[in-house]
């Protein structure tokens, strides 16, 4: 039976779907450490000096790239490529 | 419109006898960026302050003293009064009104401090409260030592034993022993250490008091009764006080505000025994207005001069701020918000908030993208509108309005209302849909598709024959394989341009700093890799390595890098290349978090529609029971309305950040931000003209 499944490619797509859930999910866990520190940082900066919100954000958005590299893994991986072909 | 209103340098001289009408004029004008005299020339001196500027200031402090103890804060005014009717109310509110407000306000601030105190000693002493001695005998002996307090387990034996003569009262309740032991002065320091291995803690009596300790309990608490219901008539008496009074305090408060601003004025002028002289800024377009204006106000014996250019970027050198007024059309306007929150444009810089405008709608529409929940923001903030009449929220609200229509065309185009599959179907095409590509026999024969490429297929616009409008290309259905694959590209494409603008803007930006080499060989570039990489993308989608496209591209870039090291930076400014090709991938969020709650609706219309639905009316998939359609509209509600929730939060701030991150690295703020245009006057609010 499992031959079938590897044999049918169900096995190939679903390893392909876990890996690209943890390409999303563990940049996400990257880009929320990376983010923490900085937020509080911020919330201190803001609660001195409202002025700097705009600058605050800025830096605190950063990291949030991360999880778009991760999430165009996974993007390309469910999508563009495809294990069937 | 990206520039900055035009200002011009200008000075005003005259003499000291019509320094007063001259402020008046220049005050009610409200066009002269000030530029504060620094002292510098020995032949000038600091201007002294005209009329009673310190009467002003008292009268100020009381006035404010009196809004804070009304708790009135600056709002939008409800009622405006002429100068006259506010004139003779001064007096009034400020000495009989004041002096009550105060007055009781301080009467309040007593009664809450005693409240506070006999709170306390009634909650120190409700620990004793079982102890058979008046409180007054708990203290005051010179021969006798007392200890009160608590204690962990009986103290009778071991006290008897440090000291044959004592005396002690014991009391449990709730868990705890209290202990009041007496015994001579001599033995304090035996029965103390006794009573420590009891695991004794002492308490403080609250002194002045006597009677049993119950009693003087329910006396404390019953005071404190009596001092709650004093206070609420005067609380009630400040709240009408507040209502009756509050848009003439303020009125009160702009009025004197403004006759201290004029009175202190000339602080900020260079003068002489005799003459003054006023430096500034203002738009060039206001120097006649100003001129003619001053000049009629002082009957002439005044000079009022605008600098040549020269001069004027001579002081701008020696470290003087051209102020910045931002000038951009009403529609446009609240998006200075946005750029604000960042930070002041320079004078010689771009003023991005067009930009901001053009873009920050069409990303929010792009990712929210749902005829429904557009609809709801749309009809939620302008509810919010009437409420919050601040600038700061109306300027929120109506970046969220416009963001909300564009949220609304986008819905159309991916066929959503509610998430995709459901409504759309049944509203525009009378049909039922089970699977998001519905039941379109031949899905890659309608629409545009835009067939195969290199890789795989290119993905297609319009999987569904549904609806029919624009040659069947739209709806869209996000959710599915073929348009994700678009709206990938689409993403990029719009990041492509977005940087690129940004670019654009900031080789003009280095230029109009005289920074030839900071243009050429670091802003442009960027602009080239950026550009060329994405054209490399699309030839290397469509057509592979062997792709004319993507030969063309890697040339550019190469060149892009070359021309990098060769700028101000060196080799160090290759360093920043995964940053560029970063800030186009950041771009891919565009289509992410639009999915991601395309994907929850979705889901919430899944649960309702296939599972919870039929499962309560005994698997059927037409007529529901009554139960299985509450239950099912619940879920929808619940899920939707926190989708929407997240909805409108996160498609506000990923667009700002691509505007914060991308796009202003490329151009904004590079030379530290400006300084704002405000002009010597104030907008009268609260009282007409």
């Amino acid at each position: 039976m499992v031959v079938d499944i590897i044999v049918d490619g169900g096995i190939l797509y679903g390893l392909v779907a876990v890996g690209a859930g943890l390409a999303t999910g563990l940049a996400g866990i990257g880009a929320g450490v990376g983010e923490q520190g900085i937020g509080a940082a911020v919330v201190g900066v803001v609660a001195e000096e409202p002025g700097f919100l705009g600058k605050g954000l800025f830096l605190m958005l950063l990291p949030e790239t991360l999880i778009i590299f991760g999430l165009a893994v996974s993007l390309i991986l469910m999508f563009a490529w495809t294990p069937f072909v | 419109m990206l520039r900055p209103v035009e200002m011009s340098r200008v000075v005003v001289a005259g003499s000291n006898r019509v320094i007063e009408p001259v402020i008046g004029k220049l005050h009610e004008l409200n066009l002269l960026h000030v530029v504060n005299y620094s002292g510098a020339d020995e032949s000038f001196g600091m201007g002294k302050p005209v009329g009673k500027a310190s009467e002003y200031a008292e009268q100020l402090i009381k006035l404010r003293s009196i809004e804070r103890y009304l708790d009135i804060e600056d709002k939008m005014p409800d009622k405006q009064f002429p100068e006259s009717q506010v004139l003779s109310q001064i007096d009034g509110i400020l000495d009989n009104v004041g002096d009550d407000v105060i007055a009781t306000a301080e009467r309040i601030a007593e009664i809450e401090n005693d409240i506070k105190i006999k709170q306390d000693q009634a909650k120190s002493l409700k620990p004793l409260a079982g102890l058979p001695i008046d409180l007054e005998l708990l203290y005051g002996y010179e021969s006798l030592a007392a200890f009160v307090g608590n204690v962990a387990s009986p103290v009778e034996a071991d006290v008897s034993k440090a000291s044959y003569v004592n005396e002690v009262f014991t009391a449990s309740s709730g868990g705890s022993n209290a202990v009041a032991v007496f015994v001579p002065v001599d033995k304090a320091g035996d029965v103390s250490a006794a009573l420590a291995e009891h695991g004794f803690s002492e308490m403080s009596v609250p002194r002045g008091l006597t009677g049993s300790i119950a009693g003087a309990i329910s006396t404390l608490e019953s005071d404190a009764k009596r001092l709650e219901s004093e206070k609420e008539p005067l609380q009630k008496k400040l709240k009408d006080v507040r209502a009756q009074n509050e848009d003439m305090i303020l009125a009160i408060d702009e009025y004197i505000s403004i006759l201290s601003q004029k009175a202190e004025s000339p602080l900020r002028f260079a003068s002489t025994d005799n003459a003054f002289v006023i430096d500034g800024w203002l738009p060039t377009d206001q120097y006649e207005t100003l001129k003619t204006e001053l000049e009629s106000a002082a009957g002439g014996r005044i000079q009022v001069e605008m600098l040549e250019s020269s001069e004027a970027d001579k002081l701008v050198e020696s470290g003087e701020d051209i102020p910045t007024k931002m000038q951009n059309p009403s529609i446009v306007r609240p998006y200075e918000l946005i750029t604000r929150l960042f930070a002041i444009p320079e004078y010689k810089e771009f003023d991005p908030t067009l930009l901001i405008f053009i873009f920050f709608p069409l990303m929010f529409g792009l990712i929210l993208g749902d005829v429904a929940y557009g609809v709801i923001s749309l009809i939620v903030m302008l509810m919010l509108k009437r409420k919050f009449r601040t600038p700061g929220w109306q300027s929120l609200i109506n970046i969220v309005i416009i963001a909300s229509i564009w949220a609304i065309i986008f819905g159309f185009l991916f066929g959503e209302i509610f998430g995709p599959l459901g409504l759309w179907d049944y509203i525009f095409s009378g049909v039922h849909h089970v699977g998001i590509l519905g039941t379109v026999a031949h899905p890659h024969e309608v629409g545009i598709d835009f067939g195969a490429g290199f890789y795989g297929p290119l993905g297609r616009i319009g999987p569904s024959g549904l609806g029919d409008f624009a040659g069947a290309m739209f709806p869209m259905y996000r959710l599915a394989t073929a348009s994700v694959l678009v709206l990938i590209g689409v993403s990029i494409f719009i990041g492509v341009i977005h940087t690129g603008i940004g670019s654009i803007l900031g080789v003009k930006t280095e230029l109009a700093y005289g920074e030839k080499k900071h243009a050429y060989f670091e802003r442009l570039p960027v602009l080239l890799f950026q550009v060329f990489f994405g054209i490399g993308l699309l030839g290397l989608i469509v057509g592979g390595t062997g792709n004319p496209l993507v030969l063309l591209s890697a040339l550019v870039i190469v060149i892009s890098i070359v021309m990098m090291i060769k700028g101000p930076e060196g080799v160090m400014g290759a360093t920043h290349i995964p940053f560029f090709v970063s800030n186009l991938i950041s771009y891919l969020r565009l289509l992410a978090i639009g999915l991601a709650s395309v994907g929850v609706a979705f889901a919430a219309n899944q649960l309702a529609f296939y599972v919870l639905m039929p499962m309560l009316s005994g698997g059927a998939h037409e007529g529901f029971t009554t139960i299985a359609i509450v239950v099912g509209i619940v879920v929808l509600i619940m899920v939707h309305f926190i989708n929407l929730l997240l909805g409108i939060l996160s498609p506000f701030m990923h667009p700002l950040r691509l505007h914060y991150v991308e796009m202003f690295t490329k151009f904004y703020s590079q030379h530290g931000g400006g300084v704002e245009y405000s002009p010597f006057g104030r907008v009268r609010r609260f009282l007409s003209e």
